[in-house]
């Protein structure tokens, strides 16, 4: 067989459109989404976590609490995954423990 | 954010993984570059192909990157027999009925051959890049390109055998 057919059929006979798609690890969707906020919080602040309720997205318990201390537009749009265990934890472990809700890591290792 | 990660990862990690093998330790680092770069370049995202497709368009440069910086590197050539460059036939796929093993074997082979020679395989029959192409691109001579292809298909072949 002349080497580049011989290349050829084996490239399209291992094509990955005709193969079921693997799904990416829930730590690297974690460590995707982390590196994409602190991308974002390093170009300029980040919404506020009322404009973000506003916008539809539920906040998890940590930010709802913070929702509720006296502490100003900036503390409001810091990020506070930066300093959440859940992240860590989503970051590093496959299927990691974490459950609550509106929380983007548990989401990801959930699915 | 939580949701474009979710929604377009899996597409783009499944890209990468199977043009970076046999290196899959690279996998996870360059499918979050091209997220990086996606959340750079948003500005110049024009929407006239869908999201996916953008996404892997820059999935396509990162792993092109990734190509022509292993290929522009010196080359590390073990000796090989005149004689196995000079081979005849390769041998026939038809006859391997069972797609699996094939495509078993081909990932083993190409994570044991030196990754300059499964990296220009990969370009050339993978990627379907000519070997102007792939000189133009890493600044090396077409003969050379050929030079490191016929290696590495002997190599390969090499492997296929058994030998």
């Amino acid at each position: 067989m002349d080497p580049d057919r011989f290349f050829l059929t084996l490239a399209t006979s291992s094509d990955p459109s005709e193969r079921v798609v693997d799904r990416a690890p829930a730590r690297l969707k974690s460590r995707i989404y982390s590196a994409l906020v602190s991308c974002q919080a390093s170009i300029g602040p980040l919404l506020s976590l009322s404009e973000t309720k506003a916008a539809g997205r539920g906040l998890c318990v940590f930010e709802s609490a913070l929702c509720v201390v006296p502490a100003g537009e900036r503390l409001n749009s810091l990020n506070p995954c930066r300093v959440c265990h859940a992240r860590v934890l989503g970051e590093r472990l496959e299927s990691a423990p974490i459950f609550w809700r509106h929380c983007p890591y548990a989401e990801f290792h959930r699915k | 954010m939580a949701e474009f990660v979710e929604r377009h990862t899996d597409s783009v990690y499944a890209y990468v993984r199977h043009r970076l093998l046999p290196r899959t330790d690279l996998v996870d680092d360059v499918v979050q570059d091209v997220f990086l770069a996606a959340l750079e370049g948003l500005g110049r995202f024009t929407g006239e192909s869908s999201l996916r497709v953008w996404l892997l368009g820059i999935a396509r440069h990162k792993v092109e990157d990734y190509y022509r910086a292993r290929l522009r590197e010196p080359e590390s050539v073990s000796e090989l027999d005149h004689d196995l460059l000079a081979a005849g036939d390769f041998p026939r796929l038809e006859e391997m009925i069972d797609r699996e093993r094939v495509e078993e074997k081909t990932s083993d082979i190409l994570r044991q051959l030196p990754e300059t020679y499964s990296v220009a395989l990969l370009w050339r029959y993978w990627e379907l890049r000519s070997t102007k192409d792939m000189a133009a691109s890493t600044g090396k001579t077409e003969k050379a390109i050929e030079r490191i292809l016929a290696r590495a298909r002997a190599h390969f072949r090499q492997l296929w055998e058994g030998k």
